[in-house]
């Protein structure tokens, strides 16, 4: 077309203006057409309009993460860690002081001693009140020597009046015996006996601190807990009945249906605002240890030691599912009969049982009537009595308590003497619950904030990383949840605390562990550029090319005419 | 005119290009670029369990040797007490099954028959097709679906001691899955990197039996990761020999070496990993068994080797029983009826019936490469020659330039 119009030109201007030094190479008449750019450019512009409709369409969708608020809370739950408030209430009865001023001088005593018997920072916010003479508590007859009767006493003088608030209590009597302390079930103590003031002050301040607060645990044990609960505050409780070896044709059986509804129930119970906790059991056959016993004539009995039992436990033999707590009851073959363990210092062990952190518990169990196994054809199926099982689970209640961490010796031996320790039916008394709960909150409340922590750091670190709206709202409820269990922890609300902090560890484990997070399928720049690249790179250069030749073609068109121009202005 | 456009273009391409290069080291960058920040808490959590992760990556029937080390080291960490729970087993293909098996459902690591690893109770989490990268990553990191059952899952915790085993093709920083994808450097570095800011084990040994092994853990820099390589860089792993009767080789020789060493130990042993890594010797080898220790804390004498190929159980006795007021108890307790019902979980068990041909063999010990390997280090060779493969690949592309022009233009 350009050589048509070109042409056209030249003879346009022949005709009408006959100069002779017109060189139609560098010259022409008329200005040249805007049409073919003009094409070509709005092809390329309708290009550079769709790239913003491309870009989006290609973009990766990320929720947004409430970043600030994750780092918020752990630099939170760093300066200031979670304290729960506590009210310790000691009463003095007995004591014949004259006024008012000495609860006072007690108060400040007890509240001096208490903060150089804990070392690590307590859990606790506490506030000290202490009273002389109380007509409530002296109704509470402390003579009969029924402690659980006094103790129920105390409860229901002293209990449920703090409303939410935990008040913890210790009762000093001042009377003619000896000094004995006693802590009950529920959240009260006390010591009867020939106390001084000084004596009373130091008691009480230990008890305050080292039972009720730690409670019973000396400080300083590495870990302390060996429970494996699940991400999602879970715990499943699995016991097992192990047959060594029933060749000799007797089979053990129990009522596990009935212990459960006994035994277990009211502990699960006690248990549910730390965990939840649901129970199996199985009872299987044929599962040998893997190490072997000697006969010790000084016990007449086959001795096991304990520095051996790290191989007891014959894992492709027993199949207990170890991904969850185990207790398993084990009974030994008639070979080795009867079983027992024997403690580094040369004694037996009393429960016969021991415990695995992380793992769960083992009792050997030795039939009393196992000495006669019956030689007869038939198999014989021996039901384990009930109040053999009973005694085989005090000692799993023991094992479950000892990967709780605790304590089940019922007496606590401190600095200043020793008391002695009521055990609840449930398994738990109230104060330990106490120490439970306010220990799982703080360690779920962490577990959180690291979790989360990690969770954004790695999507920080990866920009071109998918993230779906289900993970942003699950660190979004997870935030929630941490800030509701803080809010009911400092209002001292600390059963729904823990169950609030179960609730935000379990979201934060499930979003950084949401499926959809893969290293693999991170959309990277790379693929990004090799995927759209083949469709747009051919024809794009096309574009470009064909702009830019069409620019330069107008260009020289245009000097041409502008070189006529000038020369037809000198001209005239 | 047209001179003056190719320089153009040559510019405008070569500014292209470094815009490419220039973001693609900066996303190299970031895959590998978190803090870890949980270094301290492992030391004070107390080593409680042990899990094992074993991984035959190949196919098909000439890779029969890949399968019989996994399974190797599989009845090696089950007889030294690893549970089969805490056992991750991924097999890429099923050689007892396969036509060519003159054994049907048996595998064997010795040409000798002696023992079938494809007996009882062998478990296999992930099998065939399933075991792939995705899956694999998905292992290690956690990021399950939510009906993958709890027998395929890693559920280890921060005082977890984990072995990962892996065995079959690998080159420069890559292990091949399957024949079709594969699992680089980068990606087993990121994903040990979560699993460590997730507090996912203690301590970890990554022990592979791959040529070049050594390239695959270059890019890890967890603590707690001790990592063992069958060769180093440039080197390829040979098998050790091979079975006329079944008619491929068997066993590779880091491997049989492995299992020789183990095979002296029981459960009850103190050998120390560094007794296991001195017993590498590269003439029987063939290759150079490389283990990087730099981010381990312990000193290796002093590891027993049952710390990860083996479980040894922490235990505490226990002082006394817990003694309830129990009459009050009960009358309490018959109250209240639990719902609970007992559940119990049906682990399913891979068993396969052993009808075995006993045929006598003559030995005959041959050295197979990888044909991958040979095939790759030719390639490598040939580019090792080019003095500047960057440069290269520069005038590549603008060689490419005028060919486009050329297109255009016509």
């Amino acid at each position: 077309m350009a050589e048509v119009s070109d042409a056209a030109n030249a003879g346009t201007s022949r005709s009408e203006e006959p100069i002779s030094d017109f060189d139609p190479k560098s010259m022409r008449k008329t200005k040249p057409g805007l049409k073919r750019l003009f094409l070509t450019l709005s092809v390329l512009f309708s290009f550079v309009l769709g790239f913003p409709f491309l870009w989006k369409s290609v973009e990766i969708y990320r929720a947004p993460l409430p970043f600030r608020e994750i780092d918020h809370l752990s630099a939170r739950l760093d300066s200031a860690p979670l304290l729960f408030p506590c009210h310790f209430q000691a009463i003095f009865i007995g004591f014949n002081s004259k006024s008012s001023a000495s609860a006072d001088d007690l108060q400040s005593a007890i509240s001096d001693r208490v903060p150089k018997l804990t070392s690590q920072t307590p859990h606790c916010d506490y506030t000290i009140s202490v009273s002389v003479g109380s007509d409530a508590i002296r109704a509470v007859d402390f003579d009969r020597g029924d402690d659980e009767a006094v103790d129920e006493l105390l409860e229901s003088a002293l209990g449920g009046s703090a409303g939410e608030r935990k008040v913890y209590s210790v009762v000093v009597v001042n009377r003619d015996e000896d000094v004995r302390a006693v802590v009950g079930k529920y959240r009260h103590a006390w010591i009867s006996g020939r106390v001084s003031e000084a004596e009373a002050v130091s008691r009480v301040a230990e008890i305050f601190v080292k039972v009720f607060v730690n409670g019973g645990k000396e400080e300083g044990l590495i870990h302390g807990e060996f429970m494996p609960v699940g991400a999602d505050g879970r715990i499943v409780l699995s016991f097992n009945l192990l047959n060594a070896d029933p060749r000799d044709g007797v089979y053990y059986d129990w009522d596990f249906q009935k212990i459960e509804e006994t035994v277990l129930a009211p502990v699960i119970d006690a248990l549910r605002p730390i965990s939840t906790i649901s129970v199996e059991s199985q009872v299987l056959y044929h599962t040998p240890k893997s190490s072997f016993s000697y006969w010790d004539d000084k016990w007449s009995s086959y001795i096991f030691s304990t520095k051996e039992l790290p191989f007891f436990v014959n894992s492709n033999e027993w199949h207990l599912d170890t991904s969850v707590a185990a207790g398993g009851s084990y009974i030994p073959s008639a070979d080795e009969f009867p079983l027992l363990l024997q403690l580094p210092n040369g004694e037996v062990s009393k429960t016969n049982g021991f415990i695995s952190p992380m793992w769960g518990g083992v009792i050997v169990w030795n039939p009393e009537d196992g000495g006669e196994f019956a030689d007869s054809k038939h198999p014989v199926r021996h039901r384990i009595s009930h109040q053999d099982l009973e005694k085989v689970f005090e000692v799993f209640m023991g094992q479950l308590r000892q990967l709780f961490g605790l304590k089940s010796d019922n007496v606590f031996v401190g600095a200043s003497g020793a008391s002695r320790l009521l055990t609840s039916e449930r398994g738990f008394t109230l104060w330990e619950l106490d120490v439970l709960s306010r220990k799982h909150t703080c360690f779920n409340l962490h577990s959180c904030a690291t979790t989360l922590g990690s969770l954004s750091k790695l999507v920080q670190s990866l920009p071109r990383m998918i993230i779906m709206d289900e993970i942003g709202k699950q660190v979004h409820y997870s935030l929630e949840a941490a800030k509701l269990a803080q809010i009911n922890a400092s209002l001292g609300v600390s059963d729904a605390s823990a169950v609030a902090s179960r609730q935000a560890r379990s979201l934060a484990e499930d979003a950084f562990l949401h499926p959809s997070i893969m290293s693999i399928s991170y959309y990277s720049f790379e693929h990004c550029f090799a995927v759209y690249s083949p469709f747009f790179l051919p024809v794009t250069m096309h574009v470009l090319l064909a702009a830019l030749r069409e620019w330069r073609r107008y260009k020289q068109e245009n000097r041409k005419y502008l070189a006529w121009k000038t020369k037809v202005n000198k001209a005239s | 005119m047209a001179c003056k456009i190719r320089t153009l273009f040559d510019s405008m391409a070569m500014a292209a290009l470094f815009l490419f290069l220039g973001l693609s080291s900066f996303c190299n960058c970031f895959a590998y670029g978190f803090p870890s920040s949980s270094s301290s808490s492992s030391e004070t959590t107390m080593h409680t369990n042990n899990w094992a992760v074993l991984v035959c990556t190949s196919r098909f029937w000439f890779n029969y040797r890949h399968m019989a080390n996994t399974l190797s080291l599989y009845r090696t960490v089950k007889r030294l007490g690893i549970p089969d729970e805490r056992i991750i087993l991924m097999l890429a293909d099923d050689m007892a099954c396969n036509a060519r098996n003159k054994y049907p459902a048996q595998v064997f690591n010795n040409e000798n028959h002696k023992l079938n690893l494809y007996g009882d109770n062998v478990e296999v989490d992930y099998r065939g097709y399933e075991v792939t990268v995705e899956n694999f990553l998905r292992v290690l990191t956690g990021r399950h679906e939510t009906a993958v059952p709890r027998s395929k899952r890693l559920l280890s915790d921060e005082g977890s001691h984990i072995l990962l085993y892996m065995t079959g093709h690998g080159g420069d920083e890559f292990l091949k899955f399957q024949d079709s994808e594969e699992l680089q450097s980068h990606d087993l570095a990121d994903a040990v990197k979560q699993m460590k800011e997730k507090r996912r084990f203690k301590e970890l040994l990554i022990m592979v039996d791959t040529c070049q092994a050594a390239t695959l853990f270059s890019q890890l820099q967890s603590p707690g990761v001790l990592a063992i390589g069958s060769s180093m860089k440039g080197e390829n792993s040979y098998s050790h020999h091979l079975d006329s009767d079944v008619g491929v080789s068997v066993v590779d020789r880091f491997t049989f070496y492995t299992l020789a060493f183990f095979e002296r130990l029981n459960m009850y042993d103190n050998a120390s990993l560094s007794s296991l890594f001195n017993s590498y010797n590269p003439s029987m080898l063939m290759s150079t068994a490389y283990h990087r220790t730099d981010l381990y804390q312990r000193r290796l004498e002093e590891v027993p080797v049952t710390n990860f190929f083996g479980s040894v159980m922490e235990t505490i006795h226990t002082d006394s029983a817990y003694k309830a007021p129990s009459t009050k108890a009960y009358i309490r307790a018959e109250i209240k009826l639990s719902p609970d019902k007992p559940v119990t979980d049906d682990q399913s068990k891979t068993t396969t019936n052993s009808d075995g041909l006993d045929q006598n063999s003559d030995r005959k010990p041959s050295d197979q490469a990888c044909p991958f390997t040979r095939l790759m280090s030719s390639f490598n060779d040939k580019v090792q020659t080019v003095e500047e493969v960057d440069s290269l690949v520069n005038y590549g592309l603008v060689t490419m330039i005028p060919l486009l022009l050329l297109a255009t233009l016509l």
